[in-house]
């Protein structure tokens, strides 16, 4: 009885995830379980080892140490934290007290308001944080850093995407002013231009991608040339939500992690990877519409569970990959788009 | 519908394949109408839609087996300039507006000419008004629809994503329109039975109108 009992509860449990995403009825449960049976192990060691570094200090300094310690993933419950320090938001956050509520008593434009509210019960609905408006959701906290975001840049405004971006920081950083910090240090120093009225950073970086894929795996570029399948219609997502619902959520946060730190190398590293892994697959799809099948069968959130393998392979795949290279491509194009 | 698509079994028939695209305002209801078409389903807050999503329905229609590719795309004004390359080779476009909303049929109607500009040559359009169901906060009339799209020979109807109205409907009819023995290469003869009847049920379930 007791047993049954508590079989019950678990399975009860397991439904939703630590982020309060509902599993979808095609959730492998058999695959994730046989995976966290040996990642809590991993889990442990880490948040021990992150406890030591952090031990005794007052602020998380870059060294390859501390690179390595990201690369193999910071602790959940240390996560927030650490994004704010390593991307300096905490710093941007202390130098501008006040402007997160300055922002917010001001009233926003119309219409950025009104893009702003059409996607509020868009976003997340399976979430147990935003899929309704009990006052410990989240979607008041989402309206308003969309809402201070798009006041403190009104050149960019609000674009569709930065919802689930944002959606997600609130889960991990669980505070609006720090998530508005955040987001404004990934939008300013770390993805410069994807979310633009014109996109063009967006498109900047799909062509270098197109580039580097040329460089590592031309037979895969010549064939999507060939079928006419341009690198945006597989990786626009993949770029605007920065690998959410493209990556399990585990696997989105590890890759998180490298974001913050090491800047925006990390979504060429897991592109080239996801590439390259499937080569064959792409290189067998016939036509258009089968590459198009292919990219969406192997993107897929119910794939790449095993999110330390996943990250690991990401290194492997994309080794050596120089900034400058990217730096170079990105002139380049930027003056052709 | 004398002329619904039937749905028995087909081993031998001709197939012709359709690249359809879904146009349109954000939120007006483009991603439910294909997750109705599709699935039969519908969810009541639907994900935003960011760059485009792909996803494929097969229909029988008088004994020719239809494969839909459907693209369904971002409806936010910024994601404008990816959109020909969705629309372009396009044999077909739903337009979606919203009838409680005039603004998305104002939208609407610059995407009617953006594809008369700068679609295929023969591109079969048809004008969806959405979300009829809520015709109690009806804000575009049925018949400064229907008049516009007689005058742009556009195939218009109102429709729900949330009830089923007029979804299986307005993809037959997009159908019915295509030319089909045409020599532009889109159609092929299936070899033997590599259609899977679960498509083909969904297609019936999603038919009901009368939930």
């Amino acid at each position: 009885m007791m047993s049954a009992l508590n079989s019950n509860d678990l399975q009860h449990k397991s439904e939703i995830d630590p982020y309060g995403f509902k599993h979808g009825d095609d959730f492998d449960y058999a695959t994730y379980d046989e995976f966290m049976s040996q990642y809590l192990g991993v889990l442990a060691r880490r948040a021990s080892k992150w406890n030591q570094l952090l031990d005794g200090i007052s602020r998380l300094k870059k060294s390859r140490k501390v690179k390595r310690y990201v690369r193999k993933g910071i602790p959940n419950e240390l996560r927030g934290q650490v994004w704010m320090c390593v991307s300096k938001a905490d710093k941007l956050m202390e130098e501008n007290p006040g402007l997160y509520q300055r922002l917010l008593s001001e009233p926003l434009d119309p219409d950025a308001q009104s893009e702003i509210d059409t996607d509020l019960h868009r976003t997340f609905p399976e979430n147990i944080y935003f899929g309704n408006d009990s006052p410990n959701g989240k979607r008041s906290s989402l309206r308003n850093v969309l809402t201070a975001f798009a006041q403190h840049n009104p050149d960019i405004g609000y674009c569709q995407g930065m919802n689930y971006v944002v959606a997600m920081m609130l889960i991990v950083v669980k505070d609006e002013e720090k998530s508005f910090f955040l987001f404004e240090q990934l939008t300013k120093r770390i993805l410069v231009g994807y979310y633009s009225r014109d996109l063009k950073g967006l498109k900047v970086d799909q062509e270098v991608l197109g580039e580097l894929v040329r460089l590592k795996e031309p037979a895969v570029s010549t064939h999507m040339e060939k079928e006419q399948v341009p690198w945006s219609i597989p990786t626009t997502k993949w770029f605007v939500c920065l690998y959410l619902d493209v990556l399990p959520i585990e696997t989105t946060l590890r890759v998180w992690d490298c974001l913050f730190y090491e800047g925006s190398k990390i979504i060429f590293r897991v592109a080239l990877s996801l590439v390259l892994q499937n080569a064959e697959a792409i290189l067998n799809s016939a036509s258009f519409p089968q590459i198009v099948e292919a990219f969406k069968h192997f993107a897929s959130p119910q794939k790449h569970i095993d999110c330390h393998n996943f990250m690991q392979k990401v290194f492997q795949d994309s080794q050596p990959l120089k900034m400058a290279t990217i730096t170079k491509l990105r002139e380049e194009f930027n003056k052709k788009i | 519908m004398a002329n619904r698509g039937s749905h028995k079994p087909n081993g031998s028939s001709p197939m012709c394949q359709f690249k359809l695209v879904l146009l349109g305002e954000s939120a007006v209801g483009k991603s439910s109408l294909v997750l109705r078409f599709v699935k039969g389903q519908f969810h009541e807050f639907q994900e935003s839609t960011i760059g485009a999503a792909f996803l494929t329905q097969t229909v029988v229609l008088d004994d020719t087996t239809l494969k839909f590719e459907i693209w369904d795309t971002a409806g936010q004004e910024r994601y404008h300039s990816l959109a020909p390359m969705y629309y372009r080779g396009s044999q077909a476009a739903v337009v979606v507006y919203d009838i409680t909303n005039q603004d998305t049929f104002a939208r609407a109607k610059t995407w009617v000419r953006e594809l008369e500009k700068q679609g295929s040559p023969n591109i079969v359009i048809a004008l969806a008004g959405n979300k009829a169901d809520m015709a109690n906060k009806r804000m575009v009339e049925y018949e400064d629809a229907q008049a516009y799209a007689e005058e742009k020979s556009l195939l218009f109807m109102e429709t729900s994503a949330k009830t089923a109205m007029n979804v299986n409907d307005i993809f037959l009819a997009i159908a019915k329109r295509l030319p089909r023995n045409d020599d532009s290469g889109n159609r092929q003869r299936t070899q033997g039975q590599h259609l899977e009847d679960k498509d083909r049920r969904e297609v019936k379930e999603g038919g009901c109108c009368s939930k």
